[in-house]
């Protein structure tokens, strides 16, 4: 059992936020949400020695690793951190995504905002296929499943010859240029915009749905699913629903990297980046999404700013690894809810 | 005679060669407290399991207001009316108090994912009826004062509650208790009788699975007992009481069963 809140008297830096957020307008809220989002559309542009990485271009590594990490991360949230699917197979939609616009486009010339969409549809109904039969599992023997999955894809890439095999694809179009703003390979901005746009929309569907219905059965899901299931909740149909969403950001973001490398291989889809962008869920703290994403975010960035030590910037990766899972094991900002302690007698909130 | 709303006919429960229950009859009519003891292993959570969809009889019928609900997905006839609690508490530990019974309430709601994502006037509809609701029952139980706080958080007693509370959420026809009172000291559980008395006359039909006989026997209207498998009595709880078979079986001598 942990300490009612109440007595809990250490200095909370997000208590202290939520204190600061529920007494603010909505006007103030806007402004602050339009402040943040600003900030991080003219990130590219505060490239400095402190903040930026010097040995490799910052508004490259802002788009890949940190703005992929980050957007595959939430995405992966909703699978792992709220319906508590252990899905160690996530590659498998970003190669779906990656291949669908690389394949319609190479073969039949569909332009990219299409295949975003198409890529988005491609993960989702694999995430069916997958989810239907596997989705009947639980814990261990459904994390295997998932590992086989995200293998099976990659090495399905290798194989085909509409995929290219191992060779890949080359040669994919980048995004048709949009009010005025040209997708070109040596320009990464743009296409950090277009995962930040898209990144938001991810954001929104989210928030909305975890405050309501789908939020409450996922999580009775995760902490308990026979009981949740007694309690009339769809389970099934929930847990393919997680699935399938998580998917389709995997996949759009998929098609957002091939249009931005214009050249894929399997070798891009391997093993390491499930690992990768489960290792950010739980770093940040799983089930939060703000922390899922400053969690990636970090993971992201660490190794480019410490590439200056060159190969052993990975030994320090993974001590802070190893020192932070020990000092927050349940993420850096855990999704441990704010509680509100309201007085027995009046059944009035009592503020601390 | 009042409608029977639970009704378990000739139930029978094999896994492999155990027979955990053996052509058992039991119902609940409307407005009724029956009560199902027996020794441990008797195969009580047996008949809450098998009656919830949750394992599939080897044979018999179970009707739930007179419709069969074998081979029914558990959650389908959780949403028929038929809600239970578990003898080790089981609650949603990291969601609030508020949102573990709004969680039971949302199963009456239509809203469905997308129209929870793009908040439909039926979803803003839906979240209202479960906040209602939730916040009537923890007012019901007793606990409104904790409405926000994390279900792992509560101090026993109100765990307690709170799954009972969840179960209500429901709007079952038929709540099915399993060993409410485990764990209570005796006030606690003169406190508990009086809710689940008080539970019956909101005009739910309660079927208990208790191991505290002054309790049982304190609120029960009928009494059923189960000894391995088998349904061996059925009466009042004074006939209950009285019966030889029940006292070899379960209560011993005499003097413990008061």
């Amino acid at each position: 059992m942990s300490t009612p809140s109440s007595t809990n008297v250490r200095f909370n830096l997000r208590d202290k936020f939520g204190d600061w957020w529920e007494g603010t307008t909505r006007n103030q809220r806007v402004l602050f949400r339009a402040a943040v989002i600003v900030f991080f559309f003219i990130l590219p542009f505060l490239d400095n020695p402190i903040l930026g990485t010097n040995e490799s271009d910052f508004s490259s590594v802002l788009f890949y690793p940190m703005g992929m990490f980050v957007i595959m991360a939430i995405g992966l949230n909703i699978i792992v951190g709220k319906s508590g699917i252990l899905d160690l197979g996530y590659v498998a939609f970003f190669a779906i995504g990656a291949y669908t616009h690389a394949i319609l486009n190479l073969n039949f010339g569909f332009p990219f905002w299409i295949n975003v969409f198409l890529g988005m549809g491609f993960a989702m109904l694999a995430g069916l296929m997958l989810g239907l039969p596997a989705l009947r599992l639980r814990g261990d023997y459904l994390a295997i499943i998932t590992l086989g999955f995200g293998e099976i894809i990659r090495i399905l890439a290798i194989n085909f010859n509409f995929t290219g095999g191992a060779a890949g694809l080359a040669g994919i179009a980048a995004p048709p240029t949009l009010f005025g703003i040209e997708f070109v390979v040596d320009d990464p901005k743009p296409f950090y915009w277009l995962l930040l746009t898209l990144m938001l929309l991810v954001i929104w569907a989210y928030l909305r749905l975890v405050a309501r219905r789908p939020g409450r059965a996922w999580e009775a899901i995760r902490e308990d699913e026979d009981v949740a299931e007694f309690m009339g909740v769809a389970t099934m149909k929930y847990k393919l629903w997680g699935f399938v969403l998580g998917g389709a950001v995997g996949g759009a973001v998929g098609a957002v990297y091939a249009g931005q490398v214009t050249s894929i291989t399997p070798e891009n889809f391997t093993l390491q980046i499930s690992i990768m962008i489960l290792a950010c869920v739980v770093f940040g703290g799983m089930g939060n999404i703000w922390g899922v994403a400053l969690g990636a975010a970090l993971l992201g960035y660490f190794p480019e700013k410490l590439r200056f030590l060159s190969d052993t910037r990975i030994l320090f990766f993974g001590l802070l690894m190893v020192v932070m899972m020990n000092i927050r094991p349940d993420g850096i900002i855990p999704r441990k809810k704010r509680e509100k302690v309201y007085d027995k007698n009046t059944g009035q909130e009592v503020t601390r | 005679m009042s409608k029977k709303l639970l009704e378990i006919r000739n139930l029978t429960m094999k896994f492999g060669g155990v027979v955990a229950l053996s052509e058992v009859n039991l119902h609940v009519s409307e407005g009724e407290i029956a009560a199902l003891i027996g020794p441990n292993g008797a195969g009580k959570t047996t008949v809450f399991n098998v009656a919830t969809g949750y394992y599939t009889p080897t044979a018999g019928e179970i009707l739930l207001d007179n419709e069969s609900v074998v081979g029914v997905k558990t959650y389908k006839i959780a949403r028929k009316g038929l809600a239970r609690t578990f003898q080790n508490v089981r609650l949603f530990g990291d969601m609030t108090a508020l949102e573990n019974v709004m969680t039971g309430a949302d199963s009456k709601n239509k809203v469905g994912l997308l129209g929870s994502m793009f908040g439909t006037s039926t979803s803003k509809k839906d979240e209202e009826r479960s906040h209602k609701k939730a916040a009537e029952l923890l007012n019901f139980m007793g606990i409104s004062h904790r409405a926000g706080q994390l279900a792992k958080n509560l101090p026993y007693g109100d765990q307690r509650r709170l799954e009972i509370a969840r179960a209500l959420a429901l709007e079952p026809k038929v709540l099915l208790l399993d060993e409410p009172a485990a764990g209570f000291n005796p006030q606690e559980k003169v406190e508990l009788g009086n809710l689940i008395k008080k539970i019956r006359d909101a005009g739910f039909a309660v079927l208990l699975i208790e191991h505290d006989m002054s309790l049982v026997m304190k609120i029960s209207d009928r009494v059923s007992v189960l000894d391995f498998g088998q349904k061996i009595a059925e009466g009042t709880p004074s006939e209950v009481q009285k019966d030889q078979k029940v006292i070899d079986a379960y209560l011993g001598v005499a003097d413990h069963a008061s």
